[in-house]
């Protein structure tokens, strides 16, 4: 059987949300690895959120927000895309593939983009494989 | 934790909507067996009467103290089931929603995967839902001004509603009149009412209130604060530009649409070919009272094309719905101001989908014009007739109807010119915090059970902002708008969401790196003590300081570390 990975999303509320709402109503089918935390902005994502998802267990992490400039609290979204480069620096200091982590803008009116995002992703880890830090994980359990 | 809570999980079918991909029974069972889990159940339609008494009686009963509803988005039912606990007598933050139709039946089709999905989901709700805390709404004033903006028949109509239920009523118009777009507009379809007698007596009852301030050539440059609480910013031009200040509680937006612009469809050759004309350019002739070519002769043919930059791949994929009614208006007036006149109405659809607009089809069908049908990529073709021919020009349009090329001949040619968003209606959404969809409309909190509302409280869209929309349609919203604001101002305060940021002044190092990030100024510093604190009724609960907090001192109600890190264990359990 091939390898299905488990991928989590954390959206903003006000477009990320809604746009992924949008794709429901609207019937656009796509792939059902991804598992969606809503937050009110980007900028409430702590980093350790995503290294906690990757460390429980995630194949990879999806964080989508307001386009730049659309940011229903402004400039919420700026804060995410400045924490995101620190963040991926942090990651490859890991080992941590950087396809496994990833910031997109999708807007209250693209359904569609975000069913692509998580169609071209979910393929992106699945091809990349389980995520290292889980089979780690999973090597010491046994090990002990 | 989840041990010390007494769970019910309530799995909504939503008729067939969920259950049809989503195993209902096994997810209510699976959740059964999680720690902490009272009761779980699958039902047909959870938000209906029996659903949330269900929900209710279990609390009751059971003595539940955390409810899970794995159903449709938040977005859509949160406050319903919040209402449902809170009538059982426990805090409604005692609620969490996994959207297991939006995001999951709707958008997946394979049954195992779909159901695997909705597991998770639920888990981490159940993970979630079992730290959360109890939360006290919060109660602001609600100030009863109003701003409206723009002076359209929608403005105008709203700001009459509002200044009548006794709100004061900024009404900004940037145009040197009011009246929008209906005022050039001659008579109105399908009932042929003449708009000036609308758009005239609207603006009388406006500037004689003496509740509503109009304020002509004026844009709104700043707007800023919460519902109930905005200030505002007019600028006014004219004899030197001057700034007002306002303090309002609610805001409409009436800012129309805007024409297309013909010359973007370049194969009608308008622009070049003088006798090419826009429905507005026709209004402008009605309301003259004379309907000529350009070399000032009346016409013998004129032909009407429908949908001029709209249901178009090229420009825009949607209808905008008032220009079937309006060419067959034309068809009428041109035919009762030059008699004898051939008339034909090159159309794709008709769409008469209006109070009195089948009538009006029929009556245009039975005065003999001709009505020939295009294929929507299929548009006709016009070129400048030859010297032999009694016309100006001819087209030739593939018809669906007879199967046959038939070419028409035609003196002048109306193009019905569709609808789209204001060039600056980005610029709109920016300045009062909402979204617009693809088109560049604005996006209503819910298109069919809210659909004056958006998603920042305090702000209505009324009107063709919103969509193309008939005269009709837009007074309605505009009314709607003003109802859902005075219902809300009568009290004089409103309660707001719970939810907001707050900082343990025990952890505060006082480094202030949250004082510059909030983009609300809501983060105060207290000198005496060295410590920052958060006014409550400034935070819109966005979080950013909450993640920034070095010390880990800021807590964002009900979106807290500990809730978030329970749902990521539950997504991945």
């Amino acid at each position: 059987m091939s390898f299905e990975p488990t991928i989590v999303g954390f959206l903003c509320n006000w477009c990320s949300y809604t746009g992924a709402d949008l794709a429901g109503t609207s019937r656009i089918h796509y792939a059902p690895n991804v598992r969606v935390i809503r937050v009110m902005c980007t900028a409430r994502i702590d980093p350790t959120f995503v290294l906690k998802a990757l460390h429980d267990g995630a194949d990879g992490v999806l964080i989508c927000g307001c386009h730049p400039g659309d940011c229903h609290y402004s400039e919420g979204n700026y804060k995410m895309m400045r924490r995101y480069p620190l963040l991926k620096k942090m990651l490859a200091d890991y080992g941590i593939d950087e396809a496994r982590v990833r910031l997109e803008w999708v807007s209250a009116s693209e359904g569609q983009r975000f069913a692509d995002i998580v169609d071209d992703m979910t393929q992106r880890v699945r091809e990349l494989g389980p995520s290292p830090i889980k089979e780690g994980l999973a090597r010491d359990m046994a090990e002990r | 934790m989840t041990d010390e809570c007494k769970i019910g999980v309530y799995v909504c079918n939503c008729g067939t909507n969920i259950a049809k991909v989503v195993d209902c029974d096994a997810v209510a069972e699976f959740a059964l067996d999680q720690p902490g889990v009272t009761v779980a159940k699958s039902y047909k339609y959870m938000c209906s009467n029996p659903g949330q008494e269900m929900i209710i009686e279990d609390i009751k009963a059971e003595g539940l103290d955390r409810v899970v509803v794995a159903a449709c988005s938040p977005r859509m039912h949160e406050p319903t089931f919040r209402k449902a606990l809170q009538t059982a007598g426990i805090n409604p933050y005692f609620l969490e929603m996994a959207n297991i139709r939006e995001q999951c039946s709707w958008v997946h089709d394979d049954p195992g995967e779909a159901t695997g999905k909705a597991r998770a989901l639920t888990m981490a709700a159940v993970r979630r839902v079992a730290y959360h805390e109890p939360l006290e709404k919060r109660s602001v004033d609600m100030n009863s001004n109003v701003l409206v903006i723009g002076g359209g028949v929608v403005g105008m109509t709203a700001a009459l509603e509002l200044a009548g239920g006794g709100s004061r009523v900024y009404l900004v118009e940037r145009e040197d009149h009011l009246g929008g777009n209906v005022a050039r507009v001659d008579l109105t379809a399908p009932f042929l009412d003449s708009a000036r007698d609308v758009v005239t007596s609207l603006v009388t009852r406006v500037t004689e209130n003496p509740r509503i301030e109009v304020l002509l050539e004026s844009e709104v440059t700043s707007f800023e604060g919460f519902v109930g609480n905005f200030e505002t910013k007019v600028v006014t031009k004219g004899n030197g530009a001057v700034s007002s200040e306002f303090q309002v509680g609610n805001v409409v937006v009436a800012t129309g649409y805007q024409q297309f612009d013909a010359s973007r469809v370049t194969h009608y050759g308008y622009g070049k070919l003088p006798n090419v004309i826009t429905s507005f350019e026709l209004e402008q002739m009605l309301r003259a009272g004379c309907i000529e070519t350009k070399e000032g002769r009346p016409p013998h043919y004129v032909a009407i094309i429908h949908c001029v930059g709209s249901r178009s791949r090229e420009f825009h994929p949607y209808c905008s719905r008032v220009c079937c009614m309006t060419a067959l208006k034309y068809a009428h007036e041109v035919r009762s101001a030059v008699p004898g006149c051939y008339v034909s109405d090159i159309y794709i659809d008709m769409h008469a989908f209006g109070k009195g607009h089948e009538d009006f089809y029929r009556g245009a069908s039975e005065a003999k014009t001709l009505f020939l049908m295009y294929g929507k990529n299929d548009h006709p073709v016009i070129r400048k007739a030859g010297p032999k021919d009694d016309c100006e020009m001819l087209i030739e349009v593939n018809e669906k109807l007879s199967g046959e090329v038939i070419e028409i001949p035609a003196d002048l040619v109306i193009l019905m010119v569709g609808m789209e968003a204001q060039a600056d209606s980005e610029a709109t959404a920016r300045l009062v915090n909402i979204s617009r969809d693809k088109d560049g409309w604005f996006i209503e909190s819910h298109p069919k059970l809210d659909p004056v509302a958006t998603t920042t409280d305090g702000v209505y869209i009324a009107g063709a902002c919103a969509a193309p929309k008939d005269i009709p349609d837009s007074v309605a919203q505009a009314r709607a708008a003003a109802g859902r604001i005075l219902a809300r101002s009568i009290h004089g305060t409103i309660e707001v969401d719970a939810v907001f940021a707050e900082i343990d002044e025990e952890k505060c190092s006082g480094c202030r790196i949250c004082n510059d990030l909030c983009p609300y100024s809501a983060i105060d510093f207290d000198e005496e003590k060295k410590r920052s604190t958060v006014i409550s009724a400034v935070c819109k609960a966005c979080g950013a300081c909450v993640a920034a907090c070095p010390s880990g001192a800021i807590t964002a109600r009900h979106f807290t570390d500990r809730q978030i890190n329970a749902q990521i264990e539950g997504v991945l359990a």
